[in-house]
């Protein structure tokens, strides 16, 4: 009965830890992908708008020594 | 979806954020330089900040002339505040994220245009400590030079974002100190 009772609460624990771990990495992935992120179809409209301003030489390679 | 033509960078003269200090004509492009033909920049690197008082914005300025220096093959592009701001408000849900950094993928672009992958994000602005803040700068030079002849970016990013989340498992595993990602 004893082993019995052992053996199921290290089944559960093993779970929860595993469960932890699957959650941690999935947590970390999308704070990885919000931070880094590929630019792709969602992304047009920004990135035409950008390429645009260059296109019309609203903007121009930076050249000063420090941001202001 | 819109091919994109290759432009070369020609820095010159000292110019505020986004806006041009010459005419184009008078300033010393690359032919004019070195008296070889322009080679087309891979990245064209385009800077959004729109000024919060933040630990991101300061670190990248401070480290802005080295980032700078390390990519002097492609053009940076900073938008002025002004012009930070008037981005946010058309694309609210980027507010609080900048400064951000958006690479144009020049081969991608001009290849398949901007309906597929062509480039990538860095949004400093989610990263809180100084300490954060740094590395992801450093993490980002690093990337775009050890990449910048890569035949397929976007597989090497996708990697790199896998092996950052499996190295991220194997520290919890170990019972390591997790490194701190942007919290």
């Amino acid at each position: 009965m004893f082993d019995r009772i052992t053996e199921v609460i290290s089944l559960v624990l093993g779970a929860l830890a595993v469960g932890y771990l699957v959650y941690e990495i999935d947590r970390r992935q999308r704070k990885l992908h919000e931070i880094w992120d590929v630019l792709d179809g969602e992304d047009a409209i920004i990135t035409n708008s950008l390429e645009d301003m260059v296109e019309r030489d609203e903007l121009r390679p930076f050249a000063g020594a420090a941001l202001a | 979806m819109r091919a994109r033509g290759a432009r070369v960078a020609t820095p010159s003269g000292e110019l505020p954020e986004g806006v041009a200090a010459q005419p184009p004509e008078a300033q010393p492009s690359a032919v004019q330089q070195n008296g070889k033909p322009p080679t087309a920049s891979r990245f064209r690197i385009f800077i959004v900040d729109s000024g919060w008082n933040s630990a991101a914005r300061r670190v990248l300025h401070e480290n802005f002339a080295l980032i700078r220096d390390l990519q002097k093959d492609d053009p940076i592009y900073v938008l002025s505040r002004e012009k930070s701001v008037e981005f946010m408000r058309r694309h609210g849900s980027r507010i609080g994220r900048d400064p951000i950094i958006a690479v144009h993928d020049m081969h991608a672009l001009n290849k398949g245009g901007t309906a597929g992958f062509h480039g990538f994000r860095l949004s400093l602005g989610l990263l809180r400590t100084p300490q954060q803040a740094l590395m992801g700068l450093q993490a980002f030079a690093r990337f775009l030079v050890e990449h910048r002849n890569s035949a397929d970016l976007e597989a090497d990013i996708r990697a790199r974002l896998r092996r950052e989340g499996l190295s991220g498992a194997i520290e919890i595993a170990m019972h390591h100190e997790a490194r701190e990602i942007g919290e």
